[in-house]
């Protein structure tokens, strides 16, 4: 048991962005609109969260900067593909590359500039026990991502807002109709995804690994849209799945470190597989019969009210 | 006063043309006032990005070696897009297509001989073609969405390079480096024009284009592929396989990324190396698009991605401009596009303001 609470640590710092990033994008996939951009979005963040933390050592300030970045950058694709209705596949790519392509710029005075890590929420005296610190030996990111999947289950299936956001997702010309601003919802929708994974970015250099690096976040934000289709837009299967990717990168950190029978494998693979993890759940969950059938029905479409 | 949109009961033509260039302007125009904001120097940075490339002579081999691979993988992406089958793992097609090449041209080192080039090239179409392949499979077995298995797929061939390079393909001369040998003389692509570094690959990639364009626009084909895209339900009821048609896409575009991709290992590399992959994969969705996925327009598209290549490292040295920028001007090309996109499908109108005018 002691042995595994480190292990334990590991998973959840691994866990924790993706499953933000996810909750973000689950939030503006609901309303309808499919933003492939969570990738640029969450560079943004963590070079802006980055440089917070750098200049001010508060990294809660770091957060809300991320929170910020994320949801400006996130107002392109909104405006672009809800107020333009342009293509949501083509915007969406076009912001992962322009968010890289900013971080970077963004970044490039930064880098090999170390920055504090963010300490723990609870005073030391709850985490000294290995089996408490568990429970209480984590940043406040980890604590956010477990109330954000209470809170976004109870707003989707219980509030009346989650009602008109799941109608706009299921149905815009019914929702439209019947007098509730389509693009309206899906503005707030996109850029709440959008604060989210800037978050989730600012989550790398403050609980992972506390530097800059271009592209820092690895594929992490396209991990999370898969995440989405896997928890067939479900939030407690959302935290089922970021645990399941926890594990597998935690598997390869421990491996790259020289753990034993985990060694035998090259690292290159070990490497690769969060991604081909990625690509056989989204097998695993197209052989359930439900598999599409829960997607919001005008995912991906554009609404474009008649004149 | 307001203004209206007004749908256009059939797409503007002159407006789809008119407006990758005006993508370009605005672009050169918004991206002068931003860096200038930021504290560079804006207009030198447009200046050098994007006329630089085109007014020194010297350049121009450098834009045509850097548009060739752009040409190849966008002309392919153009006919995927077209049947709206989003292979966006190019870049792993590429990867694989240049590590088959690679195969060949290490099993063949001691040979020689003018058919160990061709057959590179061959194993270079098949191996992208094979990696595009397994998407396709999962698309349309198992429907499962090939945007996110083909780039899942580009992470994975990365990390293949890395693992070839660093045990069996490693170099035994190469002092420790992770990379191949360099590879022999039958296995390196020949240059076209004489002292410089105009490979074959430049010529081959406007054979490419000229060639999907005519299969595009005059076959069964290409007939094919627009209907699938344009119209589906019309298409399944003229007895076009939806199945077939996502296997034609995704095999056509893998296999001419792998093309790109042992062009570009046995030209301007000749050895396999850990930064192999520098993004052409990627810049070349940026190219399907603003080439208007017709490969007439991708060879025009090729060439000014290219010249934001060339440009951006001109900059770089000239003006200390990052090399990120080049990322922010070419996204900035494809956000502007997309916006522009609203004006091929409706007009603006002006309008008299009502009470209740419509936004």
């Amino acid at each position: 048991m002691e042995m595994l609470i480190p292990i334990i640590v590991t998973l959840v710092g691994a866990a924790t962005p993706i499953l933000i990033a996810a909750l973000g994008e689950l939030v503006a996939e609901k309303s309808g609109v499919l933003n492939l951009g969570v990738e640029g979005m969450m560079l943004v963040g963590a070079i802006a969260g980055f440089v917070a933390q750098f200049y001010t050592g508060n990294p809660y300030l770091a957060l809300l900067c991320g929170a910020f970045a994320g949801a400006a950058v996130s107002l392109i694709f909104a405006f672009l593909t809800l107020s333009l209705s342009a293509n949501q596949t083509a915007t969406g790519l076009a912001l992962t590359i322009f968010g890289t392509g900013l971080s970077a710029l963004a970044g490039a005075p930064y880098s090999a500039k170390p920055i504090a890590l963010m300490a723990p929420l609870f005073p030391d005296m709850l985490a000294r026990d290995p089996f408490w610190r568990v429970l209480f030996g984590y940043s406040f990111p980890v604590y956010f991502s477990f109330f954000m999947v209470a809170a976004i289950w109870w707003f989707l299936k219980r509030t009346r807002t989650g009602l008109i956001l799941r109608a706009v997702g299921e149905n815009d010309h019914s929702a439209h109709s019947i007098g509730y601003s389509v693009v309206g919802v899906r503005y707030a929708a996109v850029v709440f995804g959008g604060a989210m994974a800037g978050i989730a970015g600012a989550c790398f250099p403050l609980l992972l690994t506390p530097q800059w690096a271009e592209s820092m976040t690895a594929g992490r934000g396209w991990i999370a849209v898969a995440l989405v289709v896997f928890a067939s837009w479900r939030p407690l299967r959302l935290l089922a799945g970021a645990y399941l990717f926890g594990l597998v990168m935690t598997m390869e950190l421990y491996a790259k470190a020289g753990g034993g029978v985990l060694a035998i494998i090259p690292s290159e693979l070990w490497a690769a597989l969060p991604y081909l993890a990625t690509i056989a759940v989204l097998v695993l969950i197209s052989l359930r019969r439900d598999a599409s059938t829960n997607a919001p029905a005008c995912l991906g479409k554009p609404f474009m009210p008649a004149n | 006063m307001q203004f209206r949109l007004e749908k256009r009961a059939e797409p503007s033509r002159f407006m789809l043309y008119a407006t990758p260039v005006g993508a370009v302007i605005l672009t050169m125009i918004v991206g002068a006032i931003i860096f200038s904001l930021i504290g560079y120097d804006g207009i030198g940075a447009v200046r050098e990005v994007f006329l630089t490339p085109l007014t020194n002579a010297y350049k121009w081999q450098d834009l045509g070696i850097k548009a060739a691979p752009l040409i190849i993988i966008g002309t392919g992406l153009s006919i995927a897009y077209r049947a709206n089958v989003w292979n966006i793992g190019a870049e792993g097609q590429f990867v694989v297509g240049a590590l088959a090449g690679t195969w060949v041209a290490l099993a063949t080192y001691t040979m020689s001989g003018p058919w160990i080039l061709p057959l590179m090239i061959l194993a270079g179409v098949v191996g992208g073609a094979l990696y595009a392949a397994i998407p396709a499979l999962l698309k349309t077995r198992l429907n499962v969405n090939e945007i996110l298995t083909s780039l899942m797929l580009t992470y994975a061939s990365i990390q293949l390079i890395y693992y070839l390079i660093r045990t069996v393909w490693k170099d035994p001369m190469g002092i420790g480096f992770p990379q191949t040998r360099r590879f022999a003389a039958s296995a390196q692509l020949p240059t076209v024009i004489p002292h410089t570094i105009v490979h074959l690959g430049v010529p081959i990639a406007i054979v490419v284009a000229l060639v999907a364009w005519f299969i595009m626009s005059r076959s069964v084909f290409g007939y094919r592929m627009r209907v699938v895209g344009a119209a589906p339900h019309a298409a399944r009821y003229g007895g076009f396989s939806e199945n077939k048609t996502i296997w034609l896409a995704m095999l056509v575009s893998g296999g001419l990324a792998g093309l790109a991709g042992v062009l570009e290992v046995a030209g301007p590399f000749q050895r396999m190396v850990p930064g192999f992959a520098t993004g052409y994969g990627f810049t070349a969705i940026i190219v399907a698009f603003l080439g208007r996925l017709n490969p007439l327009g991708v060879i025009f598209a090729g060439i000014v991605l290219a010249i934001t290549f060339v440009g951006g490292e001109v900059a770089q040295t000239t003006i200390k401009l990052p090399d990120a920028a080049t990322g922010i001007f070419q996204a900035m090309v494809l956000f502007f596009l997309l916006a522009g996109d609203i004006l091929v499908r409706y007009r603006i109108r002006r309008v008299v303001t009502t009470p209740a005018g419509a936004a």
